[in-house]
């Protein structure tokens, strides 16, 4: 009993001597410029769980180095947990009987940010190729072979 | 051609069996995004290209690509690529499935539903691309690889247009004090300075100093000495303030690598490896964390700095003491 005791309280020493330094060792930091960050693709594929290791090792690497990534994953894990605790089914749109185009849904946001003048009008730009292939499929119902 | 671009070509040719039953599983689930399997390759090509072949000086083997594509998440890129090539079924099914919740997320962290919007409004902006670079429109969606969600994805981006918006909003501030403001955030640490006067004053301070610097070096070198995915769970815990149940979140997923690092010496991962990750499990990792930095702690004092049992012990009571005053960590530097 009295050895579990001196072992408890060498582990609260030295958890109290780690914490101060690793607080310090964190803020003391140096800031890499923005380009040096990991993107925000990888920090959600890290966060999900979705790299390999062999993709993990440099981001573990990083994030022992970068405080502001490691802040940013786990801003992202308490974000997600947050919204899975919610655990409320995102309800569906009203659907209506045609598909609202996304040159509306977008020129409804251009007009709101650039104001409503001509040259704020929005016009989607469908690819030639895209266009042709396009048209012949949207009323298809069978996968494409 | 590069040797890299030539290995590639090779990998993907050992793996157009898996890339093309992937492409045509995508197809059946949206018909009428009209993605060519020329653009899903090159965006999973590209993917590998960045990411996946740098990520390690070992070569890649066609069975690590072959896995790789399979575990992507493939209809969600799939969709990502149809909006980025700018097809409206493909918008229409994005805005359908993922608006309601990128207006919730943004809700939740912007600080008015007037930022919230303006967010939302810049993020679609942002993703459907008003620059146009040699002919070809700009889409954000191009820098989403598949590798995580596409929701996940989306919240990260909106996470830090959010940040944008606060920066945007504040003059010389940095990066990292702003993101403290979103969320949670750690606490910033103090110095001070052990006053000196007097003869014997003097003394006790320069045997003090010798001590503190030996305590200093020896708790950085013990650190460094760790894993880096032990450093990161101390990391996370300690300078970030996450809980345990938070980090077991984080590792919770059965693929996590986190967790299969910490795992693969545990017996019980031998029993179940696909055993839930409690709170006490992660308490464990730490604690072995702790044993091996002590051990190591004491074994730079006393074999490289020459210290006694009980001036190792004097050490301790030091750094214990100064984590009021701060001053055995002045002039820290990251290490």
């Amino acid at each position: 009993m009295a050895n579990t005791q001196l072992n408890n309280i060498e582990n609260t020493r030295i958890q109290a001597v780690l914490a101060r330094y690793l607080e310090l060792r964190s803020s003391g930091q140096d800031r890499a410029d923005l380009n040096g960050h990991l993107d925000e693709d990888t920090i959600n594929a890290f966060t999900e769980s979705r790299l390999d290791e062999r993709q993990s090792a440099p981001v573990v690497n990083h994030l022992v180095d970068c405080s502001f990534c490691r802040h940013r994953t786990v801003e992202l894990v308490r974000l997600t947990m947050f919204f899975d605790a919610q655990d409320e089914p995102v309800a569906a749109r009203e659907t209506a009987s045609e598909p609202v185009s996304v040159s509306s849904v977008l020129s409804g946001i251009l007009s709101r940010i650039f104001g409503s003048g001509d040259a704020a009008v929005f016009a989607h730009e469908e690819r030639p190729d895209d266009e042709e292939k396009s048209d012949p499929e949207a009323d298809e119902e069978e996968p494409r072979s | 051609m590069s040797s890299n671009g030539s290995q590639l070509d090779e990998l993907f040719a050992a793996a157009d069996t898996e890339i093309t039953a992937v492409y045509d599983r995508c197809c059946e689930n949206a018909p009428n995004f009209g993605v060519r399997k020329e653009c899903f390759i090159e965006s999973v090509r590209r993917t590998v290209e960045k990411y996946v072949l740098p990520a390690s000086e070992l070569p890649l083997t066609s069975q690590q690509v072959v896995d790789f594509v399979s575990q992507l998440q493939s209809d969600d890129l799939f969709m990502a690529i149809g909006c980025a090539r700018g097809s409206e079924r493909a918008w229409w099914e994005f805005d359908q499935q993922h608006r309601a919740y990128m207006e919730r997320v943004a809700r939740h962290l912007a600080k008015t539903d007037v930022d919230a919007q303006e967010v939302i409004d810049q993020v679609y902006v942002e993703l459907y691309g008003t620059k146009v670079v040699d002919g070809e429109r700009q889409s954000k969606f191009a820098t989403y690889s598949g590798r995580g969600s596409l929701r996940g994805w989306l919240r990260t981006v909106i996470w830090h247009s959010i940040v944008d918006l606060h920066r945007a909003g504040h003059d010389e501030v940095s990066l990292d004090e702003l993101t403290e403001n979103v969320g949670e955030g750690a606490a910033q640490a103090g110095f001070a300075e052990s006053p000196v006067g007097g003869e014997d004053a003097m003394i006790d301070h320069l045997t003090r100093e010798r001590y503190r610097k030996a305590t200093l070096t020896a708790i950085g070198n013990a650190f460094s000495s760790l894993e880096p995915h032990e450093k990161l769970l101390l990391l996370y815990y300690h300078a970030h303030g996450m809980k345990l149940r938070e980090i077991a979140a984080l590792v919770q997923d059965e693929s996590s690598p986190l967790r299969g690092w910490f795992q693969r010496k545990s017996a019980a991962r031998e029993k179940d490896p696909s055993t839930r990750i409690h709170e006490s499990t992660v308490m464990r990792w730490l604690e072995k964390s702790y044993a091996r930095v002590l051990e190591l702690f004491r074994q730079e004092l006393v074999s490289v700095h020459g210290l006694k049992p009980e001036e190792v012990e004097i050490c301790m009571d030091l750094a214990l003491q100064d984590l009021a005053g701060g001053s055995i960590y002045q002039n820290l530097s990251a290490t």
